[in-house]
Order: structure tokens, then sequence, then C-alpha cells
């Protein structure tokens, strides 16, 4: 336990005469706080969950939670150099830090703070329901207070160093507010997931629900440098936006407001009214109304699973799209086994979800920034293959297939990786056959759809000629892919544990399939014009491919097993 | 001799699914009950309902005098329970985990420390006892469990399928230690599959299906009602509708085709 769990836990238990007089065991209360932050500070936390992986123990998480918020609460910072005046700074900062809170509170509020194991361990002991229930609560307040503290103190020192102690004091006090906000909409996100779920499915949820946090931040981290450097936005004023009023988190920058000048505008001042009694109010609803069934609510998550299974349906399994893929596409028992594998497992982890779905999201956005940054060009530019058709129609069919790098390099490794063992006793001849099937559903799952879609848009602007030129970027794309299976992806999927040392290593590698593709890709550009010379690339390309292919199917399993017994 | 545990006219409803029908049960202070059933049969809700984690349940139940749905602290006070999957706060250390346990329990933390290194000595786990668990094999976490529901001395030992994961040693160490503690007048509820095993460490069998008791007696008693078997063939004659070699033929059968 560091300095600064046993400070908050010294905080957190200084009103010991309330919690006697509540009927709250002391002792026991203590010890279950310091357990639980003992435990927080050796688990990787939300905001380096990507980064994770224990090769050495985590024992700072904390420090290391800690130190992440107050580098984001540094960036926040910039808010305040847009707009003319404090309301706009305030509601842009307010509204970053709204957001940020609630995306990491979410994956929080499952995984660390409503630990299902506590049925099993704490709840047969004789601890009363009441020490329970409020150790939890200020498990919650400790956990939050280490994210927030931090966070608002670059804009703390801002605000004290322009506005001196009172503005700063104020500060707080709507920082204390939009947290209260935040744990308000957690809740109530989280009780209508569960009103419209079942509890089985909350779990898969709530990750996409991430999915979409990590998308949304990644195109404001896009976006606002972009805006900031328009010229308008120095004097930009939210308050004339018509709709602004129905926004909360500027209901908090208006109270500051208010509150700071004691004046305002009238609409400031009903916004300001808003900001106080939202709070109060939802505050009021989490304690009255979410709280009690939440923690029930969310036991259920648990506890359901250890029921019976639904019985389902019975009846004539159909063939399903994938199976029809796979008759089509592959060639053996093996292949087509690896082939649904594979494309089942992509549908169905979650880990594998959270690692590329928000790299699809991160792609779609990078589009539509480089659509929205190329005002100057014209579909009819597109239509005529001029250069800077040729360029997007290049860029298009390369860039997107970072997509597919990012899928085959994911696609080996499991949380369950164990289960693997079931390849490796299985009398197959050729192993090799198993990793191009899932290389194929990679394929078909994640880069086909975007050629198709492609391939319909070059279709309907350009015509069939720009046929030969897709096709060649295509089987390029494929070729790359298979190169990177052959080469450094020689194994089972799904049948690998992510570590960090791992990840650094692939990260590196996508960099150089990046820039062999980037190569690539500059090179059909100058052929681009010259059909014969397309279509003697394309088929080319097509044998490479072809013969790759090939060489992946005829991995022998001593290639497989001296990697297995690296791991 | 009073009994230490009463259960009477016990009903349990999930929703519209009955899974406890008037359970009824006396255990006496140093008996091993071994409570077996198959799957689904309401072992673990009866197990739950006895540890205080259930207590929507209709019936009587006390524990020492202690009506189970109004002292719930009292009666978990004297319960130790060693659950069925290996549930641990695995990023915890042996001694952390266990002191945790303990303070919960209300034990002196000499008392308790001095407890956690003669226990882990035991079970051959000292030097592993500031290592932590998730680098821990299945039997290693096992003994930190039984570890934890024996730390503060309880007078009813709830113990289910504790030899999963354990070593042919470490399960003739269990066996032992539990004949012993009934010896010193501890009582002992033992939920297993293992037929062979609760055939000989049991001093009274109760085998119930579908939630309603259907057996209850000691070896001697059942084999006296059911013929000269095992409690294995005793088990599944009693429990089974199905003929079981029936079943058997027809999964050879399937691999024919």
């Amino acid at each position: 336990m560091n300095i600064i769990n046993k400070f908050f836990l010294k905080l957190a238990l200084l009103p010991v005469g309330l919690y006697k007089r509540m009927g709250v065991n002391i002792h026991q209360l203590k010890s279950i706080l310091h357990t639980k932050l003992t435990m927080d500070d050796r688990r990787p936390n939300t905001l380096h969950q990507t980064q994770r992986r224990k090769n050495k123990p985590v024992s700072m998480a904390t420090l290391g939670t800690m130190v992440m918020s107050a580098l984001l609460g540094l960036i926040y910072l910039f808010a305040f150099s847009i707009g003319s005046n404090v309301i706009t700074n305030l509601t842009i900062y307010f509204s970053l830090f709204f957001f940020m809170l609630s995306a990491s509170l979410i994956s929080d509020f499952t995984s660390v703070l409503i630990d299902v194991r506590d049925t099993f361990i704490i709840l047969p002991k004789p601890v009363s329901d009441k020490t329970v229930v409020v150790a939890r609560l200020l498990h919650i307040f400790i956990h939050i207070c280490k994210m927030v503290l931090p966070m608002s103190l670059a804009g703390f020192v801002y605000i004290t160093t322009h506005y001196g102690i009172a503005g700063s004091l104020f500060f707080l006090v709507m920082i204390a507010f939009v947290t209260s906000f935040a744990i308000f909409f957690i809740n109530a996100l989280y009780i209508l997931i569960l009103r419209i779920t079942t509890p089985q499915k909350f779990q898969s949820i709530i990750s996409y629900v991430q999915i979409i946090f990590a998308i949304a931040i990644y195109a404001s981290y896009q976006v606002f440098p972009r805006m900031i450097g328009d010229a308008n936005l120095g004097s930009l004023d939210i308050s004339s936006k018509p709709l602004i009023i129905l926004y909360p988190i500027y209901w908090f920058a208006c109270c500051w407001n208010v509150l700071y000048y004691m004046a305002g505008s009238s609409n400031e001042i009903i916004a300001a009214v808003l900001g106080l009694v939202l709070p109060v109010l939802s505050l009021y609803f989490v304690v009255k109304y979410l709280a009690p069934t939440f923690n029930n609510k969310l036991a259920m998550i648990s506890s359901s699973s250890s029921e019976q299974a639904a019985v389902v349906k019975k009846g004539q399994r159909r063939a399903s799209y994938s199976d029809f893929l796979a008759k089509l596409f592959t060639s053996s028992a093996a292949e087509k086994m690896g082939f649904l594998f594979t494309w089942k497992m992509a549908a169905r982890s979650r880990d594998f979800k959270l690692k590329v779905y928000p790299s699809i999201g991160y792609l779609a956005v990078y589009v539509v920034i480089m659509f929205m940054n190329s005002k100057t060009m014209s579909l009819d530019q597109v239509r005529e293959e001029g250069t800077r058709g040729k360029v997007l129609i290049i860029s298009a069919l390369y860039f997107t297939s970072l997509l597919l790098t990012m899928a085959i390099n994911q696609m080996i490794y499991s949380d369950k990786y164990k289960a693997s063992w079931v390849y490796y006793v299985s009398p197959l001849q050729k192993p090799g056959e198993i990793i191009m099937g899932g290389a194929k559903a990679a394929i078909f799952k994640f880069y086909i759809p975007i050629v198709v879609f492609i391939t319909l848009a070059g279709l309907s602007l350009v015509g069939p000629k720009i046929l030969p030129n897709i096709i060649l970027g295509l089987f390029n794309e494929l070729l790359i892919a298979t190169v990177v299976v052959y080469v450094s992806n020689k194994m089972f999927p799904f049948s690998v544990y992510q570590n960090t040392n791992v990840k650094a290593g692939s990260f590196l590698r996508s960099l150089f399939v990046l820039f062999i593709s980037g190569l690539i890709a500059v090179g059909h550009f100058f052929i681009y014009s010259v059909i014969p010379v397309v279509l003697i690339c394309a088929v080319l390309s097509v044998v490479a491919t072809w013969m790759m292919m090939g060489s992946i199917k005829n991995t022998s399993w001593a290639a497989i097993k001296s990697r297995y017994a690296e791991e | 001799m009073e009994p230490v545990i009463t259960i009477k006219h016990l009903f349990k409803n999930y929703g519209a699914k009955q899974v406890l029908k008037d359970i009824n049960l006396d255990v006496y202070p140093g008996q091993v009950i071994g409570y077996i059933g198959p799957n689904g049969a309401g072992k673990s809700t009866t197990v739950k309902i006895l540890c205080g984690l259930l207590t929507d349940y209709e019936g009587e139940v006390t524990v020492k005098g202690l009506d189970l749905k109004k002292d719930t602290l009292e009666v978990k006070k004297v319960i130790g329970y060693v659950p069925e999957l290996a549930e641990l706060y695995d990023v915890l250390t042996p001694a952390e985990y266990l002191s945790f346990t303990g303070a919960l329990y209300g034990i002196d933390e000499n008392i308790s420390s001095d407890r956690i290194i003669k226990l882990m000595s035991a079970f051959g786990l000292a030097p592993n006892i500031d290592q932590r668990m998730d680098s821990f094999s299945k039997g290693m976490r096992q003994k930190v469990l039984i570890a934890s529901g024996l730390l503060h001395n309880p007078d009813i030992l709830i113990l289910d399928e504790p030899l999963s994961g354990l070593d042919a040693n470490s399960v003739i160490i269990i066996k032992e230690l539990i004949s012993k503690l009934a010896k010193e007048g501890k009582t002992i509820f033992y939920c297993s599959h293992m037929m062979d095993v609760v055939e000989k460490v049991s001093d009274r069998i109760v085998l119930i299906d579908e939630g309603r008791v259907i057996a209850n007696g000691t070896f001697e008693e059942l084999k006296q009602q059911q013929g000269d078997k095992s409690l294995e063939q005793i088990f599944s004659y009693l429990t089974n509708k199905d003929s079981l070699s029936v079943t058997a033929d027809e999964l050879v059968k399937a691999l024919e085709s």
C-alpha cells in the first residue's frame, strides 16, 4: 500500500463516529477498504489497459492512474485557448472532463468497483450489510477522487492564477458538480442497458459503449486541433449558439460565471440555476432510485451466468453466411475449420472486439476528416481520374488495409489461449491449413467488405475501366497480408497469450508493414494510367499471393511447435 | 444431544422454479454429513442458505439454536465455508488474503498471523506465503481456500468439493483433517460428487434429488435398504430413471456410424 492510498484511507475513515452511529463495524470496514485499495494498486487500470500485462507484477497502478489523469488534465487546458469568453472556455473544459471521466468510470464500475467475487469472499463472513454498503461507497468515492483530483489540478492552477481564490473555489465546486453528473450519467446508462438487455449480454454491450467512447475521444483529438487552426475560433462565443441552453455541461460553465461575476444575461442566469439544481437532482436520483437496484442488478450479472444456460431452440441448423463463404473459399476440412473458428471468435470474443473494433472507428474518423479537409476536391476529379482522384482511389485501397493488418496481428491472441491445446493434440497433416483458414476469415471479415464498397463506388463514378487498378490494389494488399502471416504470425488463431513485449514487437512490425504498403502504393500510383502494365502487375500479384498461400498451408508442425515452446 | 443444525420444511424458489421442496434435516455435533445429489438437485442452494448467502427462503433453519434469518451474522461467525470454485482475490498474497479473512471474522491480529503461518507451513506453502496467488496452481489455491475456511476455528465447516485440484498426498491430509475435526466435536457438511470419498469420510449420507431428501442415514443403513452395493451404485439406482448402461450403449453406438 502506498502513501496515496494510505492518505485516502485515512480521509475516508475520518467520520468514524458517524459510521459507528450508523451501525458499521469500523474494524471490518477498514480491512475491506485496505484490501480493496491494495488490489487496485496491483490492477492495470483502464487508461492504459491497452498496454497492460504482467511480465512484472503491477504494484503502483494507483500512481500510474493519477499521473495519467494529471497529464490528461493538462491537455484539457487548451480549452482556455478557444473562444472569446470564460463561459466558452469552461464549457469546453468541463465537456472534456465529463467525457473522459465517464469513459473511465464505465469500465471501472463493473471490473473494479463491483467485484463479483465479493459474493463468495465477503458475504459468507459475519459482516453486516451496512458495513458492506459503506465500504463499497467509500471505495467508489476514493476511486473517483483518485481520478478527479489530479485531472482537475491543471485547471485549478490555471483558474487560480487568472481569477484568484474565489474563482478557484467556485471551480472546485463545479468540478464536484460535473463529477456527480458523470456518476449519475453512468448509473443511468447502466440501468438503461440492464433494462433493455439480459445481464448476460451486459458485458458485451458495455464493451461496445467503451468502443464508442474510444472512437469519440480519438475523433475529438483529430478534430479539435484542426479547429484551433481555424481563425474564427478565437472569437467563438458559445452563449450565442441557439440551442446551447439545452446542453447540461454549459449550465455548469454559466454557473461558475454567474457566481464569479455576480452578473450575466438572462439565459446565462437560467442556465446557472439549472446548473445548481442538476447535481442535487442527479445525486438524489442516484441515491434514491438507482443505487439500491444498481448493486442487485450488477450482482445478477455474475449470478445468472452460473444458472442454467438457456435452451436454444431446436431445429435444423441453417447454413449461415460464413458457412457459405467457407465452402466457397476454402479447400480442405482443416482450412474450413480454421476459417469458421476465426470468423466466429472474431465476432464473439470481447477481447478481440475491444482491440480491433476501435481501429475500425479510427479509420472511419480519419476518412471523414480526409474528405472534410479536401474541400477543394470534387467528385469530378475522381471521375476523370486526375492526379487527386488517383491519390484518393489508391489511398482508399491501401490505407484501409491497415485494418486487415490489425486484425491479422490480433487474430492469434486470446485470453483463453490455453484452450489451444486442442490444436496440438490433433493429428493434422498440415497445421498450416488452419492458419490459412484463419487468415482468410480475417480477410473476408475486415477487408473484402471495404473492397466491395470501393469497387461499387469506383464503378459508379469512373466505370469499368477502374477495375484493373482495384484488382491490382486488392491483390497487392492480400500479398502483403499473406507475407505478414508467413513471416511473423505462424501461429494458430487465438492461441497465444498477449503480453507487452509481443505488443511492442507487433507495433514495430505494423509500422514496417505500413511502410512497405506505402512504397507499393507509390509504385502503383506511377503505373496507374498505363493499363497494360497494371494488368501485368496484377497477374504477377495474383500469382505471388497464390504461392504465398500455398506456402502458408504447407507450414509444418516443426515451424509452429518451436514457437509454441518459446511461449 | 441437541442438533447443531436444524432444517425444517425448507422451500426455495428461483422465480417460478422450485429448487428445494420441503427439506428436513437434523445434524448433530461431531458428525460428518456427506451431502450428495446429481447436478441441479439443489445442493449448492442448500449450502448457500446455510452460509447466509440466500435469506429469501421459506421454512426454518436454526444453527446452534439461532434462527438463520434473524441472527445471520452470529450464525456466520460459527461457520467456515470453502466454496467450490476457487474464488480468491488472486492479486493478493496468501498472507494478505488470510489476514483479511481473519479481520472480517474479528480475530485478534496476533492470533490470526500466528495461525496463518502455522496453517500455511502445515500445507507446505510456507515459501509461497508472500507470493501473489495469480501464479498459483489450482491445488495451491485450494489449500489457501481451505485455510481461509479454518482460520477462525469454526464449529461448523461447509466444504464444497474441497479436494478438487489437490494431489494424492494432500487428499489424504484433508481426509484425516476432517475426521480429526469431527472428533473434536466439529460438524462437517461435505458436498461432493466423488462417491468413494463421501463413502469413506461421512458418518451420515444425505442424498437429495430434485429438491427432496431421498435417502438419509449411515452408509451401513443405506446398504441394508438398497442391498450390498457401493455408494456409487446406490446413488445411481436412486437418482436415475433411465438405465445408465443403455446410455453408455447409446454413446458407443453414436461412434459406430
